[in-house]
């Protein structure tokens, strides 16, 4: 499968780190350094053999009929077409992969953003609930997680007994195509700790005059958040979104352990990633499974380059005046 | 300057020459003497493991100058394993094939035609004929049965009793729904998990009618009808709420501990004969084993299944080797002993009969049931095509759409129907 690089941390409104690169004498700038190379090889080695490589090979494939044991068969734009015109559970998985990226990625940062206000208040005991929220995230993709989340969530399960006991008695959370997706957007959201953290870092970066002048000059709390704190934070919210989103698409363990392995209950969880890896290690299809990756990959460029694009209409760095 | 670049030059391979002497090195094999190693996979719980090593054992004290490496997974991670290793060029020596996926690797030739070279030392005389016939597809001997077990129906006898049936004196469809309604209604677990889901059912109700589910050339065996009136059958147990909700028939996994009989949600099941004491234990309750309901009168459809195949790689070097550890396997007295009955009946007639006549709790129960059924045993249907694991999946899939009511048995057969023959192709 293909990985995304993900954008660098925004350092925008770290303006000593911009003033220390054009301090830099200019002669000393890109001197070659064959040293640099020669400790890099260990890094260039495995990038080449172990991602490059396998890319290059995954790109040709695309374009073949291969079963894994003989050899690739070229039908050029075959796969694709496929895709589109005769796959209906092709379609399935990108509606399952669009909604759960559409619901969880806004509501993950929606909730984020929520704890990491709360957090940033002055109150005892800061450290330890930094630490008891982020840890669910260090726990992310790993499958005791979602192993867990299936035994809470299944039926006759802690879930539906507390759900039971106050009258509303649900069917199996996980097994039933209803609300199958719901919990493992529920288990997406969960895990909201890394962009809280780095929500956290960015509202401790926002001066505290800011929001006294406002105060004094009779701006409500709602009304500072929205003038004062979205716009100062909009660098950081970018950044969070695009990671998000990114990780949204490319979502795979909890589709897999909570479906079952198979796309769950009546396919209602056969996210995209799952679907490409059953087409190529259980039905042998390798070729259309990389024409399917090569697809992800695009429309993963295609959705961060339009949010790269739309950034300059709504995300604010402080020093914008000077770039001008 | 000159200098300060040598210097560099220096570092630099100082950084790097570790690094392709580790490369070197790890290259290195540590192969060396007469001895020959090969490796032997199968799929299965930590359970079977144990017993299959100790068989592996017994096979390297006979055989001092054969090392077997040996590794397993659980059923479904086997085949995504193998798949890849197999695609790696490295596939094992020996493993171990299931029927759904046989013209799979043999029509693609993974595996070797053991009626050729090395292959033919390994001895199916003392197995039953109509079982020895299984593992051939196309003409070429690609496996061998390493053990019979036949689809059978598990039930908990005393839920059954209560309800005024008596499943192993083999009841007929009506009686086992009416049965199965009357389980459910007494409270407690289900009268039976959902089986509307599960193929090799399908299968046996088709055999009932002398029907199949593949023909001999890999296309599907019966029509749409058919598939409605299956799954029609189906709904009377579901809606009469004998059968499981749709959210536990939706839990259904392979594996005995996962499946709604195993985690006491229902109380019997269709699977196979040589899971009642893996069923018993997840179950916990003592679970007796049943020939499957007939139309009335007529024939079961049961037949000697081959439970597991074992194969060789085409591409083994020490096809030899292999073919041994094969041999050994299927029809050493000892192994019989070792393994019982966790895969099914010992395939060797005279390994079976020594293994029955001191067999003790669910085991004398599996004995004296394939005793009793062996001469309304048929023969295996011919190999699945290309294809039949997926089909599996896809009969799960659309019936739970039924189950939970978003198809119509109509919309839901043909869209079975329709994507099953774009999978055979």
């Amino acid at each position: 499968m293909t990985t995304v690089r993900t954008p660098d941390p925004p350092v925008a409104w770290d303006t000593p780190v911009r003033a220390r690169r054009r301090d830099r004498p200019p002669g000393r700038r890109r001197k070659s350094r064959p040293e640099a190379f020669a400790f890099l090889t260990p890094w260039l080695l495995g990038a080449v053999a172990l991602t490059v490589g396998p890319m290059v090979v995954s790109l040709y494939l695309s374009f073949t009929d291969y079963d894994l044991f003989t050899s690739p068969k070229w039908v050029g734009f075959g796969n694709f077409a496929h895709m589109v015109t005769d796959d209906d559970r092709y379609l399935q998985s990108v509606k399952v992969t669009l909604i759960y990226v559409l619901v969880s990625v806004p509501l993950k940062l929606t909730v984020s953003l929520l704890v990491a206000m709360l957090l940033n208040t002055r109150r005892g005991g800061g450290g330890f609930y930094r630490a008891a929220f982020y840890a669910p995230s260090l726990l992310g993709a790993s499958v005791a997680a979602a192993l867990v989340w299936r035994a809470l969530f299944m039926g006759g399960g802690p879930v539906n007994e507390v759900l039971a006991s106050v009258g509303w008695h649900t069917p199996s959370w996980v097994d039933d195509p209803r609300f199958s997706l719901a919990s493992i957007v529920l288990l997406g959201v969960w895990q909201f700790g890394a962009p809280m953290v780095i929500f956290l870092a960015g509202l401790k970066q926002i001066p505290a005059e800011l929001h006294e002048a406002a105060a004094i000059d009779g701006a409500g709390a709602v009304r500072r958040f929205r003038h004062i704190t979205l716009p100062m934070l909009s660098p950081v919210i970018f950044f969070n979104l695009v990671m998000e989103a990114i990780h949204a698409f490319q979502a795979f363990t909890p589709a897999f352990v909570i479906g079952g392995g198979r796309g769950g209950p009546a396919d209602a969880d056969l996210f995209y990633t799952l679907y490409l890896f059953e087409v190529g290690f259980q039905d042998f299809r390798m070729g259309y499974a990389s024409a399917m990756a090569w697809v992800l990959l695009a429309v993963i460029a295609i959705v961060t380059a339009i949010v790269f694009k739309t950034a300059k209409l709504w995300v604010f760095y402080d020093d914008a005046g000077e770039r001008r | 300057m000159r200098r300060t670049r040598e210097r560099r030059t220096l570092v630099a391979l100082a950084a790097v020459v570790p690094l392709l002497l580790t490369g070197v090195a790890a290259c290195g094999s540590d192969s060396g003497g007469g001895d020959v190693t090969i490796t032997f996979v199968w799929w299965g719980s930590d359970g079977r493991a144990t017993l299959t090593k100790k068989a592996v054992e017994l096979f390297q004290q006979k055989n001092p100058k054969i090392k077997v490496q040996t590794s397993f997974s659980a059923y479904a991670a086997y085949w995504e394993k193998l798949a890849t290793q197999t695609a790696g060029g490295r596939p094992p020596d020996v493993l171990n094939v299931d029927t759904r996926y046989l013209a799979e690797y043999g029509g693609r030739g993974v595996l070797a035609d053991l009626n050729e070279g090395a292959g033919k030392s390994i001895s199916l005389a003392d197995v039953n004929p109509e079982l020895a016939a299984t593992g051939v597809y196309q003409g070429k001997r690609y496996a061998v049965p390493w053990a019979q077990n036949t689809p059978a129906m598990l039930y908990d006898p005393a839920a059954f009793t209560a309800a005024g049936a008596d499943p192993a004196k083999g009841l007929t469809w009506d009686q086992y729904a009416e049965a199965t309604q009357k389980v459910s209604a007494a409270g407690g677990a289900r009268g039976t998990t959902d089986f509307g889901i599960l193929d090799t059912t399908l299968e046996i109700w088709l055999r009932q009618q002398d029907k199949q589910f593949y023909t001999p050339e890999g296309k599907l065996g019966f029509t749409a009808d058919d598939l409605r009136r299956y799954w029609q059958l189906a709904g009377r147990f579901r809606e009469s709420k004998g059968a499981s909700a749709a959210d536990v028939t939706a839990s259904y996994n392979t594996s005995p501990e996962q499946s709604p009989l195993g985690k006491k949600l229902t109380s019997s099941e269709f699977a196979y004969d040589n899971l009642l004491p893996a069923y018993q234990k997840a179950n916990g309750k003592p679970l007796n084993v049943a020939p499957y309901p007939t139309g009335g009168g007529g024939s079961t459809g049961q037949y000697r299944r081959p439970s597991m195949f074992l194969s060789v790689s085409a591409r083994s070097r020490q096809q030899e080797a292999a073919a041994k550890l094969v041999d050994f396997l299927v029809n050493d007295p000892e192994v019989g002993k070792i393994v019982g009955t966790d895969r099914g009946l010992a395939p060797n007639l005279k390994v079976r009969a020594q293994l029955a006549s001191s067999a003790k709790g669910a085991d004398k129960t599996l004995y004296d049931y394939e005793a009793a059924l062996e001469p309304k045993l048929g023969a295996a249907p011919p190999v699945p095509p290309k294809g039949a694991g997926a089909i599996q999946k896809l009969l799960q899939r659309t019936y739970e759409e039924v189950a939970f009511g978003r198809m119509s048995v109509d919309d839901a057969v043909n869209r079975f129907m329709s994507e099953a023959e774009k999978g055979l192709q």
